[in-house]
């Protein structure tokens, strides 16, 4: 059955080529808003959850849900009853892609504004496009601190960015070692060597230097690894006292179980937004991932505390991916929701007016954690915060700052054989 | 010095598994003259296929191995029956370009279906176990894959060697139409050699979900790889393939850990380059 | 030999480049539409695929590793703009003619390889230069290199209103590198490369120097695939390595030529005209019905044309219009 589907579509799309362009036609009470994530390469994981998030803010804001306290959810649509349409595309993790289909959704499919793209190599270009026409990009997740210090006017972004992750790692070892006599001095980095790793593992070496830790290894490696055998045997070798990683999906399990092979663990192990936040991860490797720590935006134990009305929304969005949201994808939602109310607030589509609106306003998010968002210069969400959380059972505990703590951190690590 | 052998060994060990992924494209291209683009994705296919007897049916890998290779061995099959009879000759590039397509297909359809995630096969019976040998470590997942690798081999050289069968491989790859004349069934011997190709990469996609996760990207690394050993050890050779895969992991590994983990690959398509410019058929080429 | 002789196939390549010469002037076809982004895709394409035939369609030595020429042409243009302020043109020209040095000094010890063993060697110089650049902070590494916002025109060589200044910049590259390989096909060098081809050691008996001959391809290839490369960055504001220097990008080099018609002049743009709007609309229109779906198809699309025609398009072509007249360069390369 699959592949008679398939063989019409090769059939049809051979014979229609060219005949697809200009075939958009806008009803008229509806917003096009488009959506480009990575569908599909290494990081499709994370691309579709991102999409499934926005799906589900989207469905929050264009049906009546007078249940959830989410803002523009009792109505219908924005502006007095106009739905928003996604239009969503893939990038394939590729900038140029990235870059022409932002362009495509702009001049072709008509859309007001924009969000994206997780890769926030991919995110530059796509943004670019989208500043130098004028309009509107929204960035929920995508976390290099440079997107934000380029001074554009049409850009914002929702996540926090790995400067400010790493200043709290750093914030919270110092913490550590005042209170629970931690004793970290040395800091190793283990991250890929791409846009995003480099970034995070950038940022990391500039807080834990003007801090006065003593970096003692800087393991870059190549993503999607077939072994990282040599990778934690020169963390071994360092053997530092905290480890910041910044490793996605299958290499990050690739990383805690070679760490469990060769029986290391350094005392304290930080992880960026990465394979640490992937709830389905988490789950797989069972008792060996616990006692890690990363930075959270979100995660359903963290969500039942602070955030109360995220679970009633959260149940669309499981419904579509079967995970609950993570720290990543919720922002993507986020972002919908915010530009949404700052379209509500300005009460008319004129670009100009609603990113004045969110330039200068804050806007109530029950989707954040704080609850807040308001974009500063560059539209970086001032209110951004995540907290550090440690893996207990398979649950992301918090544990700093110490107004979200519920119980002290295992610090130092279990080791491999006392589990 | 505890390190240095630390170090050796799991270089060891990661090119014996390399040398199971490799040894079957090795045979491919040796008799065939066909570069096999989608070596990588029928890996991933066998790993796909042993996590979900693994998950489905709780069959451990050290068992669903043989359904991998089984299968694989359908497909290579088919691969050949289906796609490869149909372009080969005289050039290279058809069927390397159709192969491409065909790693396409398969990476985006495993993709489409099973969603991108990561998946891990949880309490494998060899998942997690090592063996201490004084201070050095060893994976037993690892040790398991490396003995089967050197066993299947070792039966792979004998089949070509010591068998009629073999005897047909070996007159087939070197010159068909004189192989066809002497009444050997070139065609069959091709889909056959397509089949246990793919069922060398199906054991060792088998045996790896013990250690490593599964997703649909995970064939591309290896797969390069496996196109490197061939090539440095020279096509259709498999001791070629065995020697060269052992030190692809010694250089992979000392390289990682005595330069820095960026460089490894660096260093080894370097040794790859400086072999060839000194013998430009490999090692065991001829 | 000096004599060009004029040919029909420069009257229909005369006929082609001024179509799309006018075809801007005609309102509402290029603008700032997508069909302009396929159509500008399809020039650049078809040049980066007719300057990979050079070397490989009429010397017969398979490279997959003209990402890296391309990716050095690229990076040529990124850091003239990027790190160094300027504008780009002197950035094209460095990064060409660095391109050409670089292929000569790596291809110098590969041409001694044959068949298979060529092209991995050329396989591990892609993967060489895209993990060392990766981590040369000089040129960006992993980070890359991202273009500030640049006022439009010529200068800058960007244009963010409309299309018109990248396809005019396309149509140049494409009249340049066509141009060239046409010029190459009834010089002695084009006799020379097909000499090699065909035999390398009956040329050389012949008197033709196959080395030299086969590194003055390479470099000719390797500079027009750099210029491709300078042009690809201006277009997309962002140079890193994965982006240009990766087995992915050798690979479409490989396949629109293949599949166009190997050895062919007009064999890479067959290619891209059927390869790239395949690519872009199948992307673009059916990542609706499921995530991979567009590469599904093309994928199977790629294997079902290996299957059917083996020779690319430009076999289907010869096949249709004159069975008996079998055209003198046919793909007979021994890789």
């Amino acid at each position: 059955m699959k592949t008679r589907k398939l063989l019409a579509v090769v059939g049809l799309c051979v014979f229609g080529l060219g005949l697809f362009a200009g075939s958009a036609t806008a009803a008229d009470k509806v917003l096009k808003i488009g959506v480009v994530f990575p569908l599909t390469g290494p990081v499709a994981t994370a691309g579709q959850r991102c999409v499934a998030a926005v799906e589900t803010a989207a469905e929050v804001i264009n049906n009546a849900h007078p249940e959830f306290k989410v803002p523009l959810a009792a109505q219908e649509g924005i502006l007095g009853g106009t739905k928003i349409q996604l239009v969503v595309a893939d990038h394939q993790g590729k900038p140029d892609v990235g870059k022409s289909e932002a362009e495509r959704l702009f001049n072709q499919e008509g859309v007001w504004a924009m969000i994206g793209c997780y890769n926030s190599a991919v995110t530059k270009p796509a943004s670019a496009v989208a500043e130098r026409m004028k309009r509107i990009f929204l960035s929920g997740c995508s976390s290099s601190a440079a997107l934000t210090e380029r001074n554009y006017q049409y850009f914002f972004r929702c996540a926090p960015t790995d400067k400010t992750e790493s200043h709290e790692f750093v914030e919270y070892i110092q913490w550590l070692n005042q209170n629970q006599k931690a004793g970290i001095k040395t800091i190793g980095l283990i991250y890929e060597n791409t846009e995003f790793g480099k970034h995070a593992a950038d940022e990391g070496k500039a807080a834990a230097k003007a801090a006065g830790f003593e970096v003692l290894a800087d393991v870059a490696f190549n993503p999607g690894a077939t072994n990282l055998n040599s990778e934690v045997q020169t963390l071994k070798a360092k053997n530092p006292d905290a480890v910041f990683g910044a490793c996605l999906g299958g290499d990050y399990t690739l990383w805690v179980r070679t760490m469990k092979q060769m029986n290391w663990l350094p005392k304290v192990t930080l992880n960026y937004c990465t394979g640490y936040q992937d709830p389905k991860i988490a789950q797989q490797l069972g008792p060996d991932g616990d006692f890690f720590m990363g930075g959270t935006g979100y995660s359903p134990e963290i969500g039942a505390k602070y955030m109360p009305d995220v679970a009633a929304v959260e149940k669309i969005y499981t419904a579509k991916v079967g995970v609950p949201f993570d720290s990543d994808s919720i922002q993507e939602a986020v972002a919908l929701l915010v530009l949404a109310q700052a379209i509500e607030k300005a009460g008319s589509l004129d670009v100009e007016k609603v990113a004045a609106i969110l330039r200068s306003e804050t806007f109530d998010s029950p989707l954040s954690l704080g609850g807040k968002v308001a974009f500063g210069p560059g539209g970086q969400n001032m209110k951004a915060t995540s907290i550090v959380t440690q893996l207990h059972g398979g649950k992301y505990m918090p544990v700093f700052p110490l107004s979200y703590a519920e119980q002290a951190a295992t610090v130092p690590m279990t080791p491999w054989d006392k589990r | 010095m505890d390190i240095f052998a630390q170090v050796m060994i799991d270089g060891l060990l990661t090119g014996m598994l390399y040398a199971l992924v490799a040894a079957g494209l090795s045979l491919i291209w040796g008799v065939m003259d066909v570069i096999h683009f989608a070596h990588g994705e029928f890996l991933m296919v066998a790993m796909y296929l042993s996590f979900w007897l693994g998950f489905v049916g709780g069959i451990d890998p050290v068992i669903s191995w043989m359904a991998s290779g089984v299968f694989l061995f359908i497909l290579g099959a088919l691969t050949y029956r289906l796609v490869i009879s149909h372009c080969i000759g005289k050039s290279a590039m058809p069927p390397l370009l159709a192969t491409f397509g065909l790693s396409l297909f398969l990476k985006n359809f495993c993709m489409n279906r099973f969603s991108p995630n990561f998946r891990i096969l949880q309490d494998t019976l060899l998942g997690g176990k090592t063996i201490m040998l004084g201070s050095i470590t060893i994976g037993l997942p690892q040790l398991v894959t490396g003995v089967f690798s050197v066993t299947m081999l070792f039966a792979l050289y004998y089949l070509i060697k010591k068998t009629r069968l073999g005897w047909a491989i070996q007159a087939t790859a070197m010159d068909r139409e004189a192989a066809e004349l002497m009444g050997i069934h070139t065609d069959r011997i091709y889909l056959l050699v397509f089949g246990l190709g793919g069922a060398c990469v199906g054991i060792a996609g088998g045996l790896m979900t013990s250690y490593l996760a599964v997703h649909p990207e995970v064939g591309g690394l290896f797969g390069l790889i496996a196109f490197l050993i061939v090539a440095l050890g020279g096509f259709g050779s498999v001791p070629g393939a065995l020697a060269a895969a052992l030190i692809i992991g010694m250089v992979e590994a000392l390289a990682g850990f005595y330069i820095a983990p960026v460089f490894k690959y660096v260093a080894v398509f370097m040794l790859y380059l400086v072999v060839v410019m000194v013998r430009p058929k490999g090692l065991f080429g001829w | 030999m000096k004599t060009t002789r004029f040919q029909q196939r420069d009257l229909v390549w005369g006929i082609l480049v001024l179509l799309l010469a006018v075809l801007p002037l005609i309102p509402g076809v290029i603008g700032n539409s997508f069909r302009a982004h396929v159509l500008i895709m399809v020039l650049l394409y078809a040049s980066m695929a007719q300057s990979w035939n050079i070397v490989s369609g009429y010397a017969g030595q398979t490279s997959f590793g003209h990402s890296v020429f391309f990716g050095i042409g690229a990076y040529g243009a990124g850091m003239a703009v990027v790190t160094y302020g300027l504008t780009p043109w002197p950035g094209f020209l460095v990064g060409a003619l660095l391109a050409a040095v670089v292929a000569v000094l790596i291809s110098w010890p590969c041409f001694r390889l044959s068949g298979h063993y060529f092209a991995i060697a050329t396989f591990a110089i892609v993967e060489i230069f895209n993990r060392l650049f990766m981590v040369w902070d000089w040129v960006g590494g992993a980070l890359g290199l991202d273009y500030p916002i640049l006022t439009d025109g010529w200068k800058n060589f960007v244009w963010s209103q409309t299309k018109v200044g990248f396809y005019y910049g396309a149509l140049a590259l494409f009249i340049l590198i066509f141009g060239i390989v046409r010029w190459i096909e009834t010089h002695r060098l084009g006799y020379y490369l097909r000499a090699v081809r065909e035999g390398q050691e009956t040329a050389e008996s012949l008197g033709v120097n196959s080395t030299a001959v086969k590194l003055a391809a390479m470099a000719f290839s390797a500079f027009l695939a750099a210029l491709c490369g300078g042009f690809f960055v201006q277009y997309n504001y962002r140079v890193d390595p994965p982006m240009v220097m990766s087995l992915e990008m050798s690979m479409k080099f490989v396949l629109i030529t293949i599949l166009g018609g190997l050895g062919n002049f007009w064999g890479p743009l067959l290619g891209a005209m059927i390869l790239i709007p395949l690519q872009e609309y199948t992307r673009a229109y059916l990542t609706v019905l499921g995530s991979g779906v567009d590469l599904i198809i093309f994928g199977l699309i790629i294997v079902l044309m290996m299957i059917k025609q083996p020779g690319g398009i430009m076999g289907i072509v010869t096949d249709f219009g004159a069975r008996r007249r079998r055209a003198g360069a046919r793909p007979d390369t021994g890789v």
